[in-house]
């Protein structure tokens, strides 16, 4: 495993593969390689890299969706009533 | 018989259908561009999601952003200059307005209307069928008076898991002397239709994203209307109307208009167009503008004043549980108790929309809350199960409250120019008092309701947000609904309104303004439903004028 990825796991509580999955690991780390903890945090987190939102997936990826457990709004549709189950719970 | 609709949004595009159908040649002309077709991509890409983001905006017709202000607040409700209008970025919340609402000047403060409730509630009806409303009647009468055996076209949506959490604890709860109910909000967007309705597009499949745009069209946008348009009707996107021209005799003869090529410069040819009617439609503020532009239907003196809108109350909280925001539509349910009542006399009445989307509006959210956890020093697992349980367990209360009709609060003409040298609309506006003690009464009401869930609230106002006050010693904050009304307002006299109760300009037989900019009060209901259902029954006066207009025209002709 490669540093950023490591890095980038033991900094967002979220699995190498679980990163992998997102398909931004190469985008982030030509962004974001190097970069202070905290931008890198905020990168996987929010899809947002210095006041940017550097694609669509950064957006729709974004871990603080993941870490609730709901899609990036106007990007995945959860179905007609989904609103009305109880909310699974994601955090692990 | 030739009807020139300035203005391609919600009013427009319904009344251009109805006079389409029934034989007038109906020339719409809108000063916006087309909508571009990569709205849902630049919404996902636009760091702040704001109601106007994901859309095309042109140089030559500049969206609310040109408007200038000069009273004590920013008016912060954004409007859209393109095809579809703001109703392409609205939330489609679509609740009527209560029968005293009608008689705010009796009851309250501000003006009385020059119809009723039951005048307009044959054409509620009309308007809900039309655009596709998800409600239920037995369970709107609870607060409301609806028809006997009327059903909706579409059964109510269902409830949110916050919806549910919240009425199970304060549904039957006294506050202030209200009983408190979580009642079903009216929707414009697909659900499960009753017999003999066909919904056009899909059902709302829980995209969260509403305003400002729904990936599944599963939200009414006047785009359904105009696809349903007859050919009698013509529609001419990038033409900005900058004048209406009256004969000597207060006739309305033509307009003109600029016509222009790209989005980036004023380059624009120009135009005119003869009419026998001319029917504004251009949003409230653009209304008043045009009118002012043409020195016409102010003899009152009244066109640009009485501006008001819903000044919002944000209030935010979490739940002691997990909730799941941020899934389904905006608000599908509010608390009606405070909209009317004796205290109307003296401080402005409200309605709590319960919010779904966590704090997003409020607040930021989830950004805000990942990079105060990330401040805090949380790294990894922690970070992680923070963010999972601040975010899922947040709410909030979107409280709108009633503006009165103020003449001070106005639009007038900027001497700035835009790029096609037409004046930029200059805005005065404030709260009074009134609203002020509304706002604060909203937020005591708020500490109730947050008190009885057992929520821990996280409201706070500080000195440098945006639209910060203090009221009675407490630091308060409102932001803009975008409900923008009363600058060509409606009245029994010409004396001291602008438009009759067929939004007829009184100085003008031949010529309509249309839309929230007529009304006299908003009440504290979204007003979209209540502009549809006004240009409904304005689009019936004038097929029954039909006659009456044509001979008219020919009168003019031969004079």
């Amino acid at each position: 495993m490669d540093a950023f990825l490591e890095l980038s796991a033991e900094l967002t509580g979220f699995s190498a593969d679980e990163l992998r999955s997102t398909g931004l690991v190469e985008q982030y780390r030509a962004l974001a390689d190097g970069a202070p903890e905290n931008e890198i945090i905020q990168l996987w987190y929010t899809g947002v890299w210095r006041g940017v939102i550097p694609s669509e997936r950064a957006y729709a990826e974004g871990l603080a969706w993941k870490a609730v457990g709901v899609a990036a709004p106007g990007t995945r549709a959860p179905g007609f009533g989904s609103w009305e189950q109880r909310p699974r719970s994601s955090a692990r | 018989m030739r009807a020139v609709v300035v203005g391609a949004g919600f009013a427009g595009s319904l009344v251009a259908k109805v006079l389409g159908d029934n034989g007038f040649r109906v020339l719409v002309l809108e000063a916006g561009a087309e909508p571009n077709d990569d709205a849902v991509h630049r919404f996902r890409r636009a760091l702040v999601k704001s109601p106007l983001a994901p859309y095309r905006t042109t140089a030559a017709a500049p969206s609310s952003r040109y408007v200038i202000n000069t009273g004590p607040y920013a008016y912060s409700s954004p409007y859209l200059r393109m095809n579809g209008g703001t109703g392409t970025a609205w939330t489609g919340i679509t609740p009527r307005m209560r029968p005293d609402d009608f008689r705010t000047a009796d009851l309250g403060r501000g003006r009385n209307w020059p119809v009723g409730y039951a005048d307009l509630e044959p054409f509620y009806r009309a308007a809900e069928w039309e655009i596709g409303i998800a409600a239920d009647a037995d369970e709107q009468r609870q607060h409301l008076p609806v028809a006997d055996g009327y059903r909706y076209p579409m059964h109510a949506l269902p409830r949110t898991y916050l919806d549910h959490a919240i009425a199970s604890v304060v549904d039957g709860a006294w506050i202030d002397g209200r009983e408190l109910l979580v009642v079903g909000t009216p929707q414009a967007r697909n659900g499960i239709p009753v017999q003999g309705y066909r919904p056009d597009g899909h059902r709302c499949t829980g995209y969260a994203s509403c305003v400002p745009i729904c990936p599944e069209n599963a939200k009414y946008t006047p785009h359904r209307t105009q696809k349903q348009w007859s050919d009698n009707v013509e529609l001419r996107t990038r033409c900005v109307v900058n004048r209406v021209h009256a004969d000597e005799f207060g006739r309305i003869t033509k307009v003109s208009y600029q016509r222009y090529e790209d989005d980036t410069s004023g380059r624009h040819s120009r135009h005119e167009e003869e009419a026998d009617v001319v029917v504004l439609a251009a949003h409230a503020i653009e209304n008043a503008k045009l009118l002012l532009m043409s020195g016409l239907a102010n003899s009152s003196d009244q066109v640009g004043r009485n501006l008001m809108d819903h000044p919002a109350l944000l209030t935010w909280a979490l739940m002691p549980h997990a909730v799941g925001p941020f899934r389904g539509p905006g608000s599908t349910t509010g608390i009606e108790a405070f909209r009317s009542g004796p205290e109307r006399r003296v401080r402005a009445p409200f309605r709590i929309e319960i919010g779904n989307w966590g704090w997003g509006w409020s607040a930021g959210s989830p950004d805000s809350d990942t990079a105060e956890f990330v401040a805090a020093g949380l790294r990894g697992k922690a970070l992680r199960e923070a963010v999972a349980d601040r975010v899922g367990r947040q709410f909030a209360l979107q409280i709108e409250v009633e503006q009165e009709a103020d003449p001070a609060n106005r639009v007038t003409l900027a001497g700035d120019l835009d790029a096609l040298g037409n004046p930029r609309p200059s805005i005065h506006y404030g709260l009074s008092d009134y609203v002020k003690d509304g706002l604060l009464a909203a937020k005591r009401v708020s500490e109730r309701i947050f008190e009885l869930l057992g929520a821990d609230d996280y409201t706070s106002y500080k000195p440098d947000d945006e639209r910060y006050f203090e009221h009675d010693g407490e630091p308060m904050r409102w932001w803009g609904a975008g409900h923008g009304g009363g600058t060509h307002v409606m009245g029994t006299s010409p004396r001291d309104s602008v438009v009759d109760q067929w939004q007829r300009c009184w100085d003008h037989p031949n010529l309509y303004a249309v839309g929230c900019g007529s009304m006299p009060s908003l009440g504290t209901s979204n007003p979209s439903l209540t502009m549809a259902a006004l240009a409904l029954r304005t689009a019936g006066h004038l097929v029954s004028r039909r006659v009456e207009l044509g001979q008219a025209a020919h009168l003019a002709h031969d004079r």
